[in-house]
């Protein structure tokens, strides 16, 4: 768990405040520097509300520059649980953060729960609850873990063990399989086990002790294979940085230190199996102009853009970074009525870059990123791994068409 | 194993600028960056040499004969120090963000504090050459505005020879920020961003100053590297703005590592972000590889050169302990006298030998050790993990960066000139 | 201006204001003179502790006593500069358990309540503490704020009418026919020189009373004897945390506000103001600190102060001499008459030395009046709608803190809100000092510096050590400049003061901010650069 004493590494240098795109967005939020290493000081002996540390969106670009290694988001974070203790809870807190439950509730009957997410009385009570007025992800009418259970896998003796998250186990559930076939293309069998939610929006809910129930969870599930030396992947880069991190900094789990060194970005996977000459995945650049947005939990995670990398080696592909900063939607954050103006402008200048290419596909591994450069620019998205899978599909179909 | 040819650890001043040099020399980058460096909150002037010997400079160039010879611009050469400032003033020309100034002369900024601050190559929003010939000099002061005050900065201007005889006017200005935080510069500088706020503030100024004078502002004129804003608001105004510096967030330092981070995407160097470097594998007196480690797996770096461009204490380069003085990465032997009680100086900004400390190079900017031999001979280094000089008294932080930076660079692909 | 009074103090520490309280209270007309700022030498210079009197326990029986009833009676009249944290002793493994039974036997036949908890509790209730503690008593310290302190007893005397002069320093006391007349002063900031006449003086001056007593070509044996202390970045605990062994260097860990204070040590020396600390020491005192905090080198030192006890002990001399106080008259000593020295004791008891020495001056004066110190609050209680008032319109955290500061006259500072919003904004953020309190503390007629400010409000005394609100200080004071101040000298004094306290301790991540002031006050301020030739 993050140490007391990190708050001695701040030299109040501002980095965070400059960086953080909350702060940038509204005047309300007193800025990550003061809620965070100033008031832990406080925090430590004083009982007080510092509301503002609502607007917190744990977006992480505070610790991507921070010079000081402070851990500045998870303080915040911890702030915000107990300021979540002293106010309580709404329902729709519960109903934002808990969307694996409704997940497993809805997807058997994903066409009439989508259909009643549309439908304007359903719209009503959301307003009413506090929801903005916005699609809301769709269930997938086969979840990841039917699709998965469903394929005959070949067995190879190279493994891998993949954490799907709520994301693609029930809504994107395609880019689980696209992952999976092209894994076993390059001869590995996939091993999904008994995980649960990561747990990433009900630690910024203010759900802190379920968050580390779900953790404890999903680190006795993932310990096993981490002690096999089984490399662990995620396609979500949320999920990623709380295997890989936050579980590290939030809890004291057992067996978490083991199962943070042996996770991988699907696509860093991909890429380190690439350096080692062992990438047997051969790929043709499929046609259209690409533009691709990095999650801000995929920079904080400090393996580059590897989804980016790969996707850029490809002969003849058209893809550009955006570089434009944090689409706004920090998971649940931009779903809360009061939050949504706020969400949509800190993307701001992310959509204004998107607009003015209009056509382009947008690439980025982060599904909630994906809703809400969707929802604003109307633009196509799509993950990397899919990308890479039609890629791989399309040179497939070009040997075959050679021979 | 990732590869690159050049492997940058630090995205300070220094690394920014030693990626940008290796990346446009044709080679390959990968730039590892802990955080943000002090330009990210900092000035974002080239301050060059200001002070030596406790006296103000009227060019970098005059000081340059009386520096020792362990100083990083010695052991650039004066041709190294010229080189490496046609490199920057070019680079910011082509981002179009041009800087002005030469190494003939120092340029004597206004600062919130009253003072003057020494400098060389500086944004045309604070070129300030022409001021001390105003008569007339205005303060636009933002309602509710910290760290700018300005009955102070006219009393500390009243007290400069130059300009204790001119008229000082204060011009009020409301924001209409939403209420919330405190008010800062980077508050005001975003609002400079919008055209809204560009037309409010000349409509509340506009008929408070006089054609043709002199208007000082925090620096608050936009957050980008261009002087869109600047030249809009002085047509529109028809009068000189310029900009003072100020404590952190500094908001012109950040412009100028926009301008860099943008020229080093441009140039497609593999940037990568919470690199914590946390160890290098050496070889027979060559670096191989750097390991970085923060939580999770360990990831290499393989390069055929390495730029160590870490900081001093506040970046971290160099780590302080009670009795000693480490390099964090490579422990590459540091000359410091922080063991000495006499070393630590009678003040703050008078420190004395201590905030000299640092690691001794050669002229390919190399590590040496106490003796005088080369450690490493692939691993060239840059910035305030140098020994030598002291940033704060010579007003000569940004410049040492720059210059040693760009020395750097050419010595890690074999170009410079000896 | 007055130029009579019926007493002069001389000392503006605990003991002297404690004795203008008395004497403002009992009526009588009295005048404090300090050459400096109160609270200037000892009483802001320890480690803030308001004993037990476990400490003293084994060893000095009657101090033990004394301590125990005057730590009751300052927790009541205190509220504003005590916080009843209360304390451990705890055993650690290298101590020896003989001493802790002698203690605890001691403690009890004192009188000195301590309830024994088990080293799973200490722990418990102090994550921090080294895990592997043996033993550990709860005793009733508290925390005590000597500076807050030595201002609420001066401002309690001025609303009896007594009247307080700083940056005053006494050069000559003057007596006709061996009967004390009155002193002769210097301003030391505008080097202005007054005489003023008195019937009694009390020299109250702790470390300096044998400067002072030498005015009158008095002797007084007094051995100033030097501790160091060490101020933590945060809380490391909540309680104050002593070492059960026999009183050594640094066996005390004090929380204070926002941080926390180790000490101490115990070193004979000259000078009243020899308030220099080595390197050496500190190192010393974390290594014995770490039996406690195992941790210790992971926090953050902020700075390290010393002070002088003024020991008077003409027989032995540092720990070992006793910690009572003597009050001498030196009519019979010396033959001059209305001239009194209080020495010795210790900051605990102050109130209790403050009370002696005025029945003494009373019965000189044939004057009879009651103390009523002990009965009377130092401060009026905040009421609890002021309270709420404060933090709805301070920013979170700060309200309690700047009502510990101010008792009752938050209401200024709110009052000052509510009429400019502008002033709710913090000028240091590390201790959430607003705009409001800093501007009225710069008003002051008792501010002439940055100093005073960071005194009086704590800015510039937390994380940063003044980086940021150094410069923000100084322009609230702009307004305020006495004549041949500038802001620039405010700065650089205010920085280099703050240095003194870092150079020994130049490590770390202090090192790291020490580095951040230097680059904003030197390269991008340029405070000192050579353009700013000053008309002086």
């Amino acid at each position: 768990m993050i140490k007391q004493t990190t708050i001695n590494k701040c030299t109040a240098c501002t980095s965070c405040v400059i960086d953080c795109p909350v702060t940038a967005a509204t005047r309300e939020f007193k800025g990550p520097k003061l809620l965070g290493p100033g008031l832990e000081r406080f925090r430590l002996f004083e009982q007080d509300v510092e509301a503002s540390i609502d607007y917190c969106t744990n977006c992480k670009n505070c610790d991507i520059t921070c010079p000081s290694d402070v851990g500045v988001s998870t303080l915040n974070m911890l702030a915000k649980n107990e300021f979540y203790k002293r106010k309580g809870h709404r329902l729709r807190d519960w109903i934002l953060s808990h969307g694996e439950l409704f997940a497993r509730l809805s997807s058997p009957v994903a066409a009439i729960a989508n259909w009643g997410m549309a439908f304007p009385l359903t719209r009503m009570v959301l307003s009413a609850l506090g929801i903005a007025d916005r699609p809301l992800p769709a269930y997938h009418k086969t979840d990841f873990y039917q699709q998965f259970h469903a394929l005959r896998q070949q067995p190879y003796e190279q493994k891998v063990v993949f954490y799907p998250g709520c994301y693609i186990g029930f809504n994107a559930p395609q880019v689980g399989m696209d992952l999976v076939h092209l894994l076993q293309a390059n001869g590995y069998e996939v091993i999904v086990p008994d995980v649960v939610c990561c747990g990433t929006p009900v630690v910024s809910n203010g759900y802190m002790d379920e968050a580390r129930e779900k953790a404890q969870h999903n680190i006795r599930a993932l310990a096993v294979w981490a002690q096999k030396g089984y490399p662990i992947l995620t396609c979500c880069t949320s999920c990623g940085l709380m295997l890989k991190q936050e579980y590290l900094e939030l809890y004291d789990i057992e067996g978490s230190q083991q199962v943070a060194e042996q996770h991988y970005d699907a696509g860093e996977f991909l890429v380190e199996l690439k350096d080692k000459g062992q990438l047997k995945t051969d790929f043709k650049a499929i046609e259209g102009s690409y533009l691709y947005h990095a999650p801000c939990h995929l920079r904080a995670q400090g393996i580059g853009l590897p989804g980016l990398e790969l996707l850029q080696n490809i002969d003849g592909m058209k893809i550009a970074e955006i570089d434009a900063g944090c689409c706004g939607i920090a998971g649940s954050y931009g779903f809360k009525k009061e939050k949504y103006d706020i969400s949509l402008a800190i993307g701001k200048n992310l959509f204004q870059a998107i607009k003015a290419c209009p056509g382009a596909t947008v690439v980025t591994e982060c599904g909630t990123c994906q809703l809400q450069i969707g929802h604003v620019t109307k633009a196509a998205t799509i993950h990397p791994i899919s990308l890479l899978y039609a890629a791989w599909e399309s040179n497939k179909q070009a040997s075959s068409e050679a021979e | 194993m990732k590869k690159s040819d050049v492997i940058v650890i630090g995205a300070g001043l220094a690394g920014l600028t030693a990626a940008a040099a290796v990346s446009l020399q044709g080679h390959s980058v990968t730039l590892l960056a802990k955080g943000a460096g002090t330009l990210a909150f900092g000035g974002g002037t080239i301050d060059v040499l200001g002070c030596y010997d406790g006296r103000g400079l009227r060019s970098p160039k005059l000081g340059f004969e009386a520096l020792p010879a362990h100083h990083p611009y010695t052991i650039a050469g004066k041709q190294g120090v010229i080189e490496a400032m046609f490199f920057f003033q070019k680079l910011c020309s082509e981002a179009g963000y041009p800087l002005e100034g030469s190494l003939e002369s120092n340029v004597w900024v206004p600062t919130v504090a009253g003072t003057f601050k020494p400098s060389c190559l500086v944004p045309k929003t604070m070129s300030a050459a022409d001021l001390a010939k105003a008569d007339h000099i205005q303060l636009a002061a933002f309602a509710g505005l910290k760290d700018f005050y300005p009955s102070m900065i006219v009393k500390g201007f009243q007290r400069v020879a130059l300009y204790a005889g001119k008229a000082y006017h204060t011009v009020p200005v409301e924001t209409h920020l939403a209420p919330g935080r405190d008010i800062t510069v980077l508050d005001i500088a975003r609002w400079m961003n919008t055209m809204a706020g560009q037309n409010n503030f000349v409509s509340q100024v506009k008929e408070q100053i006089a054609p043709g004078s002199y208007l000082l502002v925090p620096p608050v004129l936009g957050t980008e590297p261009n002087y869109d804003i600047w030249q809009h608001l002085q047509e529109r105004l028809n009068c000189r703005i310029i900009e003072m510096a100020a404590p952190p967030p500094g908001i012109t330092g950040m412009r100028l590592r926009t301008l860099l981070l943008h020229l080093l995407k441009k140039q497609k160097i593999a940037l990568i972000e919470q690199a914590h470097v946390s160890q290098a594998e050496i070889q027979s007196g060559c670096c191989k590889s750097v390991t970085t480690k923060h939580f999770g797996r360990e990831r290499t770096y393989e390069g055929d050169a390495f730029i160590l461009a870490t900081g001093g204490f506040l970046g971290g380069g160099l780590v302080a302990e009670p009795l000693a003085v480490k390099e964090a990465i490579f422990g590459l032997p540091v000359a410091s006298m922080l063991a000495a009680e006499q070393a630590a100086g009678d003040g703050l900004l008078n420190a004395g030998p201590v905030f000299q400390s640092g690691v001794n190079v050669d002229e390919k900017m190399r590590p040496l050790d106490l003796h005088g031999n080369l450690v490493l001979e692939n691993v060239h280094l840059a910035g305030n993990i140098l020994a030598g000089y002291d940033y704060c008294a010579e007003k000569s932080g940004n410049g040492v960066a720059v210059v040693t930076a760009y020395r750097a660079a050419m010595a890690a692909v074999g170009r410079e000139q000896l | 201006m007055e130029q009579y009074f019926d007493v002069i103090v001389i000392g503006g520490g605990a003991t002297g204001t404690g004795i203008l309280r008395d004497l403002s209270m009992r009526g009588i007309k009295a005048l404090l003179l300090e050459q400096r700022d109160l609270a200037y030498g000892t009483s802001s210079r320890f480690h803030g502790l308001l004993h037990s009197g476990g400490r003293y326990a084994v060893k000095d029986a009657e101090s033990a006593r004394e301590c125990m009833e005057e730590n009751t009676v300052l927790r009541k009249i205190g509220q504003y500069c005590v916080e009843a944290t209360e304390g451990f002793f705890v055993r650690t493994k290298g101590d020896s358990e003989e001493y802790e039974e002698c203690w605890a036997t001691a403690s009890s036949e004192q009188g000195i309540p301590d309830l024994r908890i088990s080293a799973h509790e200490a722990l418990r209730l102090e994550p921090n503490l080294a895990p592997d503690i043996q033993s550990a008593y709860r005793v009733p310290d508290a925390a005590i704020d000597g500076f807050r302190l030595v201002w609420q007893n001066a401002q309690s005397a001025v609303r009896y009418g007594g009247v307080v002069r700083t940056y005053t320093e006494v050069v000559a006391i003057e007596h006709i026919n061996n009967q004390v007349t009155g002193v002769r002063v210097r301003n030391t900031l505008t080097g202005e020189l007054k005489k003023i006449s008195c019937s009694m003086i009390v020299n109250a001056a702790g470390s300096w009373v044998g400067r002072v007593a030498a005015l009158a070509g008095i002797t007084v044996d007094v051995t100033p004897d030097r501790g160091s202390l060490i101020a933590f970045n945060h809380r490391l605990s909540n309680r104050i945390i002593n070492r059960l062994r026999p009183p050594a260097d640094a066996d005390i860990f004090v929380p204070h506000g926002s941080i926390t204070i180790l000490g101490t040590t115990s070193v004979p020396t000259a000078k009243p103001d020899d308030f220099e600390v080595n390197r050496e020491e500190v190192l010393r005192q974390l290594e014995a600190g770490k039996a406690l905090f195992s941790n210790i080198e992971d926090y953050r030192i902020l700075r390290v102060f010393a002070g002088t006890r003024p020991i008077y002990s003409p027989g032995g001399a540092g720990r070992g001499a006793t910690r009572n106080f003597a009050i001498i008259d030196h009519k019979e000593t010396d033959g001059l008459l209305g001239f009194l020295t209080i020495v010795g004791g210790k900051l605990t008891t102050y109130r209790l030395m403050a009370e002696k020495t005025v029945d003494r001056v009373c019965n000189y004066l044939a004057f009879k009046a009651q103390c009523r110190t002990a009965q009377e609050a130092l401060v009026p209680p905040v009421p609890q709608a002021v309270r709420e008032d404060a933090r709805r319109h301070l920013p979170a955290y700060a309200a309690d803190r700047a009502i510990d500061r101010l008792g009752p006259r938050i209401e200024q500072v709110v009052a000052r809100i509510k009429d400019n919003s502008a002033c709710r904004q913090l000028v240091c953020e590390c201790e959430l000092v607003t705009l409001a309190e800093v501007e009225i503390a710069a008003a002051d007629s008792t501010t002439f510096s940055l100093d005073d400010i960071r005194r009086k409000t704590r800015m510039g005394m937390g994380t940063c050590q003044g980086a940021f609100c150094g410069l923000r200080g100084v322009g609230v004071m702009t307004g305020h400049l006495a004549k041949g101040s500038t802001a620039k000298k405010l700065l650089r004094e205010f920085l280099e003061a703050r240095w003194a306290g870092i150079r020994p301790v130049l490590w770390g991540n202090q090192l790291r901010e020490v580095e951040l002031a230097r680059a904003i006050y030197g390269a991008t301020l340029s405070i000192d650069g050579a353009m700013n030739d000053e008309k002086e």
